[in-house]
């Protein structure tokens, strides 16, 4: 399904208002992965680690915002010139992903889990180390988003075998 | 009562506006191309920069929002307390925990925050890369409830 994407400096400009608007509306920084724990703790219910510390409360605006999420998505995708449709293509990653659906779909799954575990052993992820803690200057964010890009710029190359 | 039912509201209040930052932000997300999975690829085999773009630009006009809320000390629409500028710590294995996470960038062109607006634009990878999240945060879930029994003395327990 292919999104309409605007100019990079336009994106660029509307990620900066969003993360502004975040802490003018919300009170708070932005974040998304500390969200997955709030939905980990619908699901299990007697994991301690998600009853206690920042998941006392699991019903809280961080898990509404992660189900808001997918709504945006919706919203840019109904803009799109072509019909909402299901689609399992990935681009160029599907000339070196798994080439049966069920191989894609495991290699998916195990890169998700690294990701959430990732980002729970960092404390945040992309959104909350590189953009929110990058606009802040925080030097763990900066240590934790250099470390996320060199990561993925190897993996990437790796990959593609360049 | 009253303060109760007055408690209840200001959370359905937060939780309101935290499901619309969360539409605005998916909806942001995709169209600066970070639900693409070729911008990811080609940002690291230095084909396209559109995602470098969006970031470093990002970053630059949140810090000076940030620097102009914090001069004005601002008090936040969903609370009525002053904006919180709180920063992520050092945290042990914050470097281990990069590492893995960003094999996992690579590996799904996705970061957490972008796989829910792929579902909703109907990229059924996103599904699973989702499915993959919760068993990664669920496994770190368990791991540190484990370690935590651990450090308890015997008649804690």
């Amino acid at each position: 399904m292919e999104v309409i994407v605007w100019s990079a400096w336009v994106g660029g400009l509307a990620m900066g208002m969003f993360v502004i608007f975040h802490f003018w509306i919300m009170g708070k920084p932005a974040g998304c992965s500390t969200g997955y724990g709030n939905f980990c703790g619908l699901l299990c219910k007697n994991i301690a680690y998600f009853r206690t510390g920042e998941y006392e409360t699991i019903n809280n605006s961080k898990l509404w915002f992660l189900l808001g999420i997918p709504l945006g998505g919706l919203l840019s995708a109904l803009q799109s010139p072509e019909a909402w449709h299901l689609t399992f293509n990935m681009g160029m990653y599907d000339t070196i992903l798994p080439q049966s659906d069920a191989g894609k779909a495991i290699w998916l799954i195990f890169g998700g889990a690294l990701l959430g575990f990732g980002a729970r052993l960092a404390g945040a992820c992309t959104t909350g180390h590189a953009l929110v803690g990058g606009a802040m200057l925080n030097p763990p964010s900066l240590l934790a988003g250099g470390i996320f890009f060199m990561s993925a710029f190897l993996t990437t190359q790796l990959l593609f075998g360049t | 009562m009253f303060a109760k039912f007055k408690s209840i509201s200001t959370k359905a209040r937060n939780n309101f506006f935290g499901l619309g930052m969360g539409i605005a932000f998916g909806f942001f997300m995709s169209h600066a191309g970070a639900t693409t999975y070729d911008f990811h690829a080609k940002m690291f085999l230095f084909e396209d920069f559109q995602l470098m773009i969006v970031i470093g630009v990002a970053v630059i006009v949140a810090m000076i929002g940030v620097t102009i809320l914090k001069h004005f000390h601002v008090t936040a629409i969903a609370t009525g307390q002053e904006v919180d500028f709180v920063k992520k710590p050092y945290q042990k294995g914050l470097m281990v925990g990069a590492l893995l996470f960003g094999i996992g960038w690579g590996m799904t062109a996705s970061c957490p925050g972008t796989i829910p607006a792929m579902m909703g634009e109907g990229k059924v990878a996103g599904f699973f890369a989702f499915f993959g999240l919760l068993i990664g945060t669920t496994a770190y879930g368990i791991l540190k409830s484990f370690i935590q029994l651990q450090k308890q003395p015997p008649s804690a327990q």
